[in-house]
Parts: structure tokens; C-alpha cells; sequence
């Protein structure tokens, strides 16, 4: 008699478990219209048109992405001759050092940024105390630790390398005067914007989650399956959904470009960054701005500038990165404090008090199984750079001048 | 006789609980310097108040500590304020080893009497305006007793503000302080009782609840006017972008009506945040324009993430003030 029963009770497991599965299968592939909606939303195909810059008259000639070229791999914008943007901005790391903060002449006070995609953002910076890429293109020329230059030297520079002037030339009219102040800034922010129409061009490409998008909007189940392993599909899943990574990671290139304090530790032997409450006031009051004397924009065009926000509640906050190109980024967080995703990750699933401010992220109560599965997730990210090759080496007029280095 | 005798008791009694209670409270207040206020460690220069913490990155992360640290190693010292005057005011910031022999009771008068201040300053921060927070970073070489003293100079007025506080480093004993907690927990929640912010906090709860359900019509998705919150105004916006997107910066046109009819020459104040994340907007959007027959342009706006947020519109016109919420599902 009790094996009788013994049986039905382990049949009627059987069955109802195969009924349960067949009415609420595993998640797996099965995207939800919302989810087909987010995860188009985070789509490279879903990136626009590259953004015009009405502050920068040149950004889209190519004669100045040419010259911008090689300036940005030429040393003689500092006085040592030894520091050129590549020396932090490095091609083989997606434009950054590898290092925790970066190092030119000394050391600068926060991580390299990437140079990738970021023609998209409004603010350049961690903090973003500048408001263009060529305005940010100007800042480590002067900055002590970095190119250790100045203003002056760079114009100077530019006027009496031959091949230099010639580009500068046909692009921004004579070289003026170099005693004028003015006549000193309006050249120097011209090689800025010169450099930056060589940035503009550095652009992310698609990486497997791409085509694993494309798939699923496709419907190509086949595709699908291949592309994405059990991890990786479930680090989607928390990462849209439970570990509320979109909040700000948004978009095609994984950020939202805005400031929030994530409660980052400060870095040993300095009391912790103010972060964004310092740069609004930094941006606000450079001469090289949107609204600015050497802006190329009408008037009253800067809405970002305009209704910036600054005080308590962007204390301690830090632009949001994108997360295109992590597997050639760390160390990571604006002093380069962590090393790992993995501790990233920890640091999310924690969400502490910040030291300064406040930190806007909630603890997330992830077990370990699914912090390998986001971070499983983070590496499918990996893309190499959408540019020619040959934006990606010194140019052979560089090497010519011994500048390649 | 008898009577008299158990009156004596609860005389001794009370006078014994009176004299504990003082005692061990003196620590804490004592010194005048940093106390514990709502699980917060306050800072009082005079009646500038501030939020004061001290962290060990280096061995403890962010764990927090109010006054006693337990290693000698880099420790960051920060001064949220709590007071707008600490903002515009000169504050100079001294550590000094504790030469008063008076331990956690040492007062400015100890301190000033101290005659070559210099010879046992550990670290000094020369004053200044700092807008935002104040923050010091220094490695103590030592375990022992310091003292911390910081001065306020508000808009170069010749009043100085101190906060004197005694601490230890390499502090590893409990001491007083769970004593003083529970004490403090305990008068707290009696003045909670007593108070009556319990009633009111209950109170409060019922009428949230009242408003949500009674706000529940007005936050519907569908509805294209929005109803302030006293009945005085409508109002409707029209994007910029349709449907808006996120990171995209944008503007609205506002229509504003008070029973039907259009609010001309109103003041508007905007604000606007996602409850759920405790954050504003990242920007700082305000009327740039009146357009006439009620309707306002409302510029710079920009939503950086998807979810629920909250415009809070607050209007004025002829006198009458009110604020209407809108609600957006992005």
C-alpha cells in the first residue's frame, strides 16, 4: 500500500513539474516586448547620427581631422618634448593608460578617461569641467602634470613647424600676432578644435552583445543560442532588470553621460574629490566654454551650460562611463581605484555611504552565482575600435619629425 | 514611621538614578564638540552645526567613526554642513596632542591655556572658504589622546565660532558610550512619546494615504491636465519631443488655466526628481518665456534615466500660490 502511494506521490511530481515548465519556461531567450524595447535601446545600431558641434566650425572637415592627427601624436606641444596626447590617450587601451591616474610630466589627479564615442557627451571630464571635446583638447596642454605647457608654447609650436602652420593655415587663415592675448587664445583654441576633429572620429564598434541583439529582434533562434552562453544571457537579464544597471549605464553607449555619487572610495593620501560640484563651477567660468569669445556657437545656443546644475546633490559625483570598452579600461572609477569588475561589481552589490555627499545607488542583494553572471554579461561588451587603421598609429609625417614616440 | 521610610527609599532612589544619569551623560556633552544626533555625529561651532565623520579608508573603507579612531593611519576628516553660514565662512581646522591632562573634559579654556600652541599641533589647516564641505586628510604617526579644534570665522566678523573635541586614537574600549547610547535612545523615544510626534507621525501617515488615493485620479497616465494641489490651477505641457526620450535636452510649453480660464503673468517654479532614487534632475530647468494666453515655455529639461519621475510645478498668480505635480512614466 505505502509503495503505491510512494509512486502516485512521485508520478504526480513528475507530471506537474513538466506542466510547470511547459506554462512558465526559464527565462532564457524569451525577451519580453518591454525587454526587445531596452535592449534596442542599448544597441550600437541604435547610436545616431555622429552630433554636429556648432561651437567647433571645423569639426567636420576633414583637413582638420588630418592635422588634428597629428597633433594629437605630436610631442612638440610640450615644452619637454616628450608627453603628446597618445601618451595617456593610448590607441591599444581604446585611448586610455592602463595606469590609476594618468601620468605625463607628474601625475595628474584623476583616471584617464576614453577618448571613445565620446563626441556623443555634453561634458568632458570626469567632473566635466569642460563642455567640448576641443575645449577638454586644450586643458591637459596647460595642465602641470600632463603636458606641462602652456598656451603660448603650443601656438608657438604650431607657427614654427612648417608642416603644422601650412595645415593651420589653410584651415584657420594666417597666424596672427602672437604678442595680442586674444589673437594667443583664438589660435590656441583653433588646435583644439583641430584636435578634435580627429576625435570626433573615434567611434566604438559592435561587439557580440550587438549581434546578440540583433538576433533576438530578428528572431533568429539559431543565432541566439550561439551567441550568448547561460551566463551571459542571465548577466543581461540582472543587468536590465534586477541589478538596475540602466538607471544610468542607458543608452548605445552605456551611459547617460550625467554625474551621480556611487559612494566611490577617495583615493590614499587625498580626503575624497568633490567631483561635479567643482567642475560645474570650473565650466561655467571657462573662457574657452560654449557661450565663450572662442565658441564658433550663436549666442544663447548652450542649453547644457544653462541650466547645469551644481551644489549639495552633485557632491562627490562623477560622470557615468560607458561600459563599450572594459576589457582594455581598468583600472577603473575616477582615481582608477579598482582594478577588477569583479570589485565594481562588489562595490554595487554593497552601494556604502558615501564619504562625501550622497550616493545615489540602493545595495542590491546579488548572491556571487549572479555577480559572475554580470560580469560574464560586461565582458561580451568587448569591441575593438569602428575607425580606419590608420587613425589608429602615429601618422607618417610624425614619425618623419621623430615625434612618433 | 514605616511610611516615612519608604519615602526615604524612593528619595535615595531617584537621587541615585539622577546621579548615574548626570554622570554618565557628562562625556558625551561635555566637551561641546561632537555629539550624537540621530545617528549622525553633529560638529557644533557655536550654533553653526555641521555633519561630522572621520574615516581610515585605508584599513576600515567607509566605516565612519564620530570621534575615537582605533589606528594611528591616514584618517579624512569631513564637516558636511548643516549651516548655510559654514559655507562663506574661514574655518581653520588644529590637532593637537592632549597636553591638558583633562582627557574627554578638556574645554577651550584648557586648550588657550596651553602656551606654545605650535610645539604639540600635530596638523593645522590654515582657514579657508571652502563652498562645499569641509575636508582634511591626516596620517597620525601614533596612538594617544588629540584634540581637535575648529575655528569659524563667519564673513570676516570678528567673532570666532570653536568646537573643541578630545578624541583617541588607537581607542579600542567601549567606555560610557553604550551606556550613553541606550540613555539617548531612551530619552529619544520618550520624547518622541511625549512630544507627540508619534501622534503626528501617525497623523501625517493618514493624510499621505488620503492624498495618494485622493491624488490617484489625478496621476493617471491618460489624463492630459493635471490638477494642482489645492484646486486652483490646470495645468497641460506639450514636449518639445514626442514621446520624450531620455538624455535628450528638451523643452515643454505649459498651459496653465484656473477654471478655464488662461493665467497670465503667473511666477513658475520648477522642480522636478525620481522619488524612487532619491535624486533631482540634472538639470535645473526654468520658464524662460510667457507666450501668452496662459502658456509658458519651460526650458532645459533633460531626464537621465528611465522610470518614474515628478515634475513639481509651483505657480503663483494674483496672490494665490499652489503646486501641481506631474507625473511621467519614461
Amino acid at each position: 500500500m505505502n509503495k503505491i502511494i510512494y509512486w502516485v506521490v512521485v508520478l504526480a511530481t513528475i507530471v506537474l513539474s513538466v506542466a510547470a515548465s511547459r506554462i512558465w519556461p526559464p527565462p532564457g531567450d524569451n525577451w519580453s516586448d518591454a525587454e526587445k524595447v531596452l535592449l534596442q535601446s542599448l544597441w550600437l545600431g541604435s547610436l545616431p547620427d555622429l552630433p554636429p558641434d556648432p561651437t567647433n566650425a571645423v569639426a567636420d572637415d576633414p583637413r582638420a581631422a588630418k592635422f588634428g592627427h597629428e597633433l594629437f601624436f605630436s610631442t612638440d606641444l610640450s615644452p619637454s618634448k616628450q608627453i603628446s596626447c597618445a601618451t595617456c590617450h593610448r590607441p591599444e587601451l581604446r585611448f586610455t593608460d592602463g595606469m590609476r591616474k594618468g601620468r605625463g610630466v607628474g601625475e595628474s589627479k584623476r583616471n584617464t578617461r576614453s577618448i571613445v564615442g565620446s563626441v556623443y557627451s555634453p561634458w568632458q571630464y570626469w567632473d566635466g569641467r569642460r563642455d567640448s571635446q576641443w575645449s577638454q583638447a586644450l586643458s591637459p596642454i596647460e595642465d602641470p602634470a600632463e603636458h606641462g605647457g602652456s598656451r603660448e608654447h603650443a601656438v608657438n609650436a604650431v607657427a614654427s613647424n612648417r608642416q603644422f602652420r601650412k595645415q593651420y593655415e589653410a584651415l584657420f587663415g594666417t597666424v596672427p600676432n602672437l604678442d595680442d592675448e586674444r589673437n594667443v587664445n583664438e589660435m590656441f583654441a583653433n588646435i583644439g578644435k583641430a584636435l578634435a576633429a580627429y576625435e570626433r572620429l573615434i567611434l566604438p564598434g559592435p561587439s557580440r552583445f550587438d549581434d546578440y541583439v540583433a538576433a533576438v529582434l530578428a528572431d533568429d533562434a539559431d543565432q541566439v543560442a550561439e551567441l550568448y552562453d547561460d551566463d551571459e544571457r542571465a548577466g543581461l537579464r540582472l543587468f536590465i532588470g534586477k541589478a538596475a544597471c540602466t538607471q544610468c549605464h542607458n543608452g548605445p553607449l552605456f551611459t547617460n553621460d550625467e554625474f551621480h555619487n556611487t559612494g566611490v572610495l577617495s583615493s590614499p593620501g587625498e580626503v575624497p574629490d568633490k567631483g561635479r560640484a567643482a567642475g560645474v563651477r570650473l565650466v561655467l567660468e571657462d573662457p574657452f566654454n560654449c557661450k565663450g569669445d572662442y565658441s564658433d556657437a550663436a549666442t544663447h545656443a548652450c542649453p547644457e551650460l544653462e541650466f547645469a546644475r551644481s551644489g549639495f546633490e552633485v557632491l562627490g559625483a562623477f560622470r557615468t562611463p560607458s561600459l563599450r570598452n572594459l576589457e582594455k579600461t581598468q583600472p577603473y572609477m575616477h582615481k582608477g581605484q579598482m582594478y577588477t569588475l569583479a570589485e565594481v561589481l562588489e562595490h554595487y552589490n554593497e552601494a556604502p555611504f558615501a564619504m562625501i555627499g550622497h550616493n545615489e545607488a540602493k545595495p542590491l542583494g546579488l548572491n556571487a552565482t549572479e555577480l559572475t553572471q554580470l560580469e560574464a554579461f560586461l565582458n561580451s561588451l568587448a569591441a575593438p575600435i569602428a575607425v580606419a587603421p590608420k587613425w589608429l598609429v602615429p601618422p607618417p609625417v610624425a614619425d618623419q619629425q621623430g615625434t612618433g614616440q | 514611621m514605616r511610611q516615612n521610610c519608604l519615602f526615604m527609599k524612593r528619595y535615595l532612589l531617584c537621587l541615585l538614578a539622577a546621579w548615574f544619569a548626570t554622570s554618565c551623560m557628562q562625556p558625551a556633552f561635555a566637551h561641546g564638540g561632537v555629539v550624537e544626533e540621530d545617528d549622525l555625529c553633529v560638529i557644533k561651532v557655536n550654533y553653526l552645526r555641521g555633519h561630522f565623520k572621520i574615516y581610515q579608508p585605508l584599513i576600515d573603507g567607509h566605516k565612519e567613526y564620530c570621534e575615537d579612531l582605533p589606528n594611528a593611519t591616514e584618517s579624512v576628516f569631513v564637516m558636511e554642513y548643516l549651516h548655510d553660514s559654514l559655507a562663506t565662512a574661514a574655518v581653520d581646522f588644529r590637532i593637537i596632542r592632549d597636553v591638558t591632562g583633562k582627557g574627554r573634559f578638556a574645554r577651550w579654556e584648557d586648550v588657550a591655556e596651553i602656551e606654545d600652541i605650535d610645539a604639540v599641533t600635530v596638523f593645522y589647516r590654515e582657514p579657508t572658504i571652502d563652498p562645499d564641505v569641509l575636508m582634511v586628510i591626516h596620517d597620525f604617526q601614533e596612538e594617544g589622546h588629540f584634540i581637535g579644534v575648529v575655528t569659524a570665522n563667519v564673513d570676516g566678523d570678528e567673532t570666532i565660532y570653536r568646537a573643541v573635541f578630545p578624541f583617541e586614537v588607537g581607542y579600542t574600549g567601549f567606555g560610557f558610550w553604550p551606556v550613553i547610547i541606550v540613555l539617548l535612545l531612551a530619552i529619544q523615544f520618550q520624547y518622541f512619546v511625549m512630544s507627540g510626534r508619534l501622534k503626528r507621525w501617525r497623523a501625517r501617515s493618514v493624510v499621505a494615504a488620503i492624498l495618494l488615493i485622493l491624488a490617484l485620479p489625478v496621476t493617471d497616465a491618460t489624463a492630459e491636465e493635471w490638477v494642482s494641489k489645492r484646486n486652483i490651477y490646470e495645468v497641460s505641457y506639450e514636449s518639445s519631443i514626442d514621446p520624450i526620450a531620455i538624455n535628450r535636452m528638451h523643452h515643454w510649453v505649459l498651459t496653465i488655466t484656473s477654471d478655464g480660464q488662461p493665467v497670465t503673468g503667473a511666477d513658475i517654479d520648477v522642480s522636478g526628481g525620481m522619488p524612487a532614487h532619491d535624486h533631482g534632475m540634472p538639470t535645473r530647468p526654468r520658464v524662460t518665456a510667457e507666450l501668452g494666453e496662459g502658456r509658458y515655455r519651460l526650458e532645459g529639461l533633460r531626464f537621465h534615466m528611465n522610470g518614474r519621475w515628478e515634475m513639481s510645478i509651483e505657480i503663483e498668480a494674483n496672490g494665490r500660490r499652489d503646486t501641481v505635480v506631474i507625473v511621467l512614466d519614461l
